[in-house]
């Protein structure tokens, strides 16, 4: 059975099968009676029942081992689909859904919940070449899909990507005219969480202080949707249903960390990650095309619009950020204006190189690296201190974003690269506008974040990683 | 049975297991890895075989394979440390000058290209890495291939193409060739019943040998596209398929197996602590499509204990090297009766 995550999350163990040699050993707290002796029995049905002396049967528990167990072990880690399936699937979305038209014929509309959908652009490209739908047919196509089926709202996260653009820019020649050894050159590209999840696991904290602090569009529009439009709505964010439509598998790993939960409300950013094979399937339940699913206008408020037209980044389809924070860093750093960015590409398709010059001087040099391989190379050259460059776009899929684990699938090898390239294609069609030009983010700027350094917005647009440690314990050596 | 090894040496220094044997290309060097993480090189003095250096320091953990480069400057280790050094003699002496990290795990074999340019490494963590050799002795990653589901016990090269065979604890053996930008699978071959743990390719590179836990060895032929068997195959791949299985000849797991490319011998390392060596009949009508093997000779308890790796001096025909769990490493002659 092939997994879905990326190929860097498997490497690490984390996929779908447990092996004889790959137990789970993560230790599983068990709540225990001192005292009596018990007998247990098992049940015809292959249930556990735990017999008092008295008789009693009290059935057993069966042991949890949740996503953020796995997320925060070094042993065997599993993402055995029943683990995914409990949170973050189409599924939770249907039941969520499905609570709510009980409240509403129940007339308790208390109980309602807030339902969001924040659709990645590049999921709606990638359903837009399996339908062979314009872009804008299918972000309309999509917003009536959702709402249909009982959404309240249908954002689009080219919205925060705005967000996570402008801070890492920021971010850089921060870093850039800094001597601050915690935050170093080169500074390495957060937005993809197969990346972040194998840096932790692999190289800790030799390599954690480059990545770049910035939250992903889709951890952004998690803080915007839970702490700026819950308010707005006059909901508490755990009254909200966040739910994002991704182009990979590894984005449920993220919407699941630790730093992304709230506490107070016991409500995540974004509590649920469907991808866009996952939208496909939906749509295949329902037993309708998305060619025949009537459209709807697109939600105005978190969405990247002008007019009727969508609007996108420069860069390609992993979000442009090698491209936003290079043309930023010229203009800030040295006064240039970047006309055109050029890609030298080297080892491989998936291995670009950019620079900048001046006088005759290289004086900024980025580099896309894209894939286990020329990620491996990557980092092995960071850690060893050789690393030339000043910033790395990093994505743990062969040819970014647009070609996720998530994306929709025929399932046969020459299809797929037709898809992939109809995808590319119509995301490169998309007219594109810097962050700078939304006049919306100037206003969230102020009204929400009460403006750009401070507390506020560090927590809103900012996260941390951590190192996980290698575990000792007996049982996970392997002779 | 119309030969025999005839024992020439008995090397005795690694303080542990000993793992694999590697002659250098101009079969004037052995080396040999093992447990107590150490390489050590044996060559000749006169009539008898010493231990000339021994590499050590460089690894935490068991050395589990050791190759040399097609030119006889540098070797590769592989570790359960998980990683892989090399070392270069350039200064004379042995000093280890680069480390491949990457694999997660225990490192299983290494193995470098005919070409030099590229060298394989395959590890527990079920990944097999392609590196390249840069100009400036820099090693980069090509590949990674994460295409078995389980450890991946051995890697060898095709004697004369850039092809790649890999052997697996989930019973298969894989071939894999570069196309399009990257690497990948060009062939499955299924069809023994446990792990394979050696595989490698005849002087010609047609045909390939597999060895395995399920104590047989097989025997593959490749098949090129418009073959005259007619036998089908896919795009302009090959197709390889089993023409011959050796089976009731070991008593236990067939660790290891080695295809000697001047005189057409195949050598077996297995875990009943015999070698065994077999020829091809060369009067079966049907070489290509039924070849016909026998055993000539067996060295009953070659090992007291497990033999772990077998291997044919490239230069001097019917001497072969042999090393086994009891640390001990041995040269054997092989000789017509």
């Amino acid at each position: 059975m092939a997994s879905k995550f990326s190929g860097v999350l498997q490497l690490t163990d984390l996929d779908d099968f447990i092996t004889p040699s790959q137990e789970c050993i993560k230790p599983v707290k068990v709540e225990k009676t001192a005292g009596e002796v018990g007998k247990i029995k098992i049940h015809n049905d292959g249930s556990y029942v735990q017999v008092a002396q008295t008789g009693e049967e009290v059935k057993l528990q069966k042991a949890k081992i949740t996503l953020n167990d796995c997320l925060a072990c070094s042993g065997c880690i599993t993402s055995a689909e029943a683990v995914l399936i409990t949170q973050q699937s189409q599924d939770e979305l249907y039941r969520v859904l499905e609570q709510n038209r009980k409240a509403a014929q129940d007339g308790e509309t208390s109980q309602e919940k807030l339902v969001v959908i924040s659709i990645s652009p590049q999921s709606r490209t990638s359903l837009a070449a399996r339908y062979n739908l314009s872009s804008l047919d299918t972000a309309r196509k999509l917003t009536g899909f959702f709402k249909q089926l009982g959404a309240h709202h249908v954002f689009d996260t080219t919205f925060t990507r705005d967000f996570s653009l402008l801070e890492s820019q920021r971010e850089f020649v921060q870093r850039f005219q800094s001597n601050d050894t915690s935050a170093p050159l080169p500074m390495l590209a957060s937005a993809c969480p197969g990346w972040i999840c194998y840096a932790e696991k692999t190289h800790g904290e030799y390599v954690l202080p480059y990545i770049s602090t910035t939250k992903s569009p889709q951890q952004v529009m998690g803080s915007l949707v839970k702490d700026n439009f819950s308010k707005q709505q006059g909901k508490p964010p755990d009254q909200i249903y966040h739910v994002t439509v991704m182009p990979c598998f590894d984005k449920k790993l993220e919407a699941s960390r630790e730093d992304f939960y709230n506490d107070v409300y016991r409500t995540r950013d974004v509590d649920c990650v469907i991808t866009s094979g996952e939208v496909e399937a939906m749509l295949e339940k329902e037993g309708i095309s998305l060619v025949d699913v009537t459209p709807a206008d697109l939600d105005t408020m978190f969405s990247s619009t002008s007019g009727a037209e969508l609007l996108s980044h420069s860069g390609g389809g992993s979000g442009g950020y090698l491209e936003h924070i290079f043309r930023h860093a010229a203009k800030e750093l040295f006064g240039q204006d970047v006309q055109s960015v050029n890609y030298k590409t080297l080892r491989n398709k998936d291995f670009k190189e950019v620079t900048l010059e001046v006088e005759g001087k290289v004086v900024l040099k980025f580099a896309l690296a894209y894939g286990f391989r020329n990620i491996q190379n990557m980092v092995q050259k960071v850690k060893r201190g050789k690393s030339p460059y000043h910033f790395v776009e990093v994505m743990a899929c062969p040819s970014g974003c647009l070609n996720g684990g998530g994306q929709v699938r025929i399932g046969d090898k020459e299809a797929d690269k037709d898809l992939l390239t109809r995808a590319e294609k119509l995301y490169s069609a998309l007219p594109v506008k810097t962050p700078e030009e939304n006049p919306l983010l100037e206003s969230l700027y102020t009204e929400w974040l009460s403006g750009r350094d401070n507390e506020k917005a560090r927590q809103m647009l900012h996260t941390s990683y951590h190192p996980v440690a290698k575990m000792t314990n007996a049982l996970a050596i392997k002779w | 049975m119309c030969a025999r090894l005839e024992e020439v040496a008995v090397l005795e220094g690694h303080q542990d297991r000993a793992w694999t044997v590697a002659w250098n290309p101009t079969g004037t060097v052995l080396a040999s890895s093992g447990g107590d993480k150490t390489i050590r090189l044996w060559g000749r003095e006169g009539e008898s075989w010493v231990c000339k250096t021994v590499l050590e320091d460089s690894h935490t953990r068991t050395i589990r394979s050791v190759c040399w480069s097609p030119c006889g400057t540098y070797l590769a280790s592989g570790s359960f440390d998980a990683t892989t050094c090399i070392w270069d003699r350039k200064s004379g002496d042995y000093e280890s000058s680069a480390t491949l990290e990457g694999h997660e795990n225990e490192v299983k074999c290494v193995a470098w290209s005919p070409s030099g340019q590229l060298i394989a490494t395959c590890s527990r963590d079920k990944s097999v890495w392609i590196w390249e050799v840069s100009e400036d002795e820099d090693y980069e990653c090509a590949s990674v291939l994460s295409l078995h589901t389980q450890d991946v016990k051995h890697v060898t090269w095709h004697p004369h193409k850039e092809i790649l065979a890999s052997a697996s604890y989930d019973d298969t053996v894989k071939l894999y060739r570069e196309s399009d930008d990257d690497w990948d699978c060009l062939a499955t071959l299924e069809g023994h019943d446990s792990t394979v743990w050696g595989v490698c390719f005849d002087q010609s590179g047609e045909r390939l040998a597999s060895c395995s836990e399920d104590k047989t060895l097989k025997i593959w032929q490749e098949y090129l596209p418009g073959n005259e068997e007619g036998i089908q195959t896919q795009d302009s791949d090959p197709t390889w398929k089993c023409v011959c299985t050796l089976s009731g000849y070991h008593k236990r797991t067939v660790y290891d197996v080695k295809w000697c490319h001047q005189t057409g011998l195949i050598a077996t390392a297995a875990g009943d602590d015999c070698i065994r060596v077999f020829q091809e009949d060369e009067s079966s009508p049907d070489r290509r499509n039924q070849p016909r093997f026998s055993l000539t000779a067996t060295a009953e308890q070659a090992h007291s204990q497990d033999v772990n790796c077998v291997a044919w001096n490239p230069k001097e025909a019917g001497l072969l090297a042999s090393c086994s769990d009891d640390g001990v490493v041995k040269i054997w002659r092989y000789k017509d009766e």
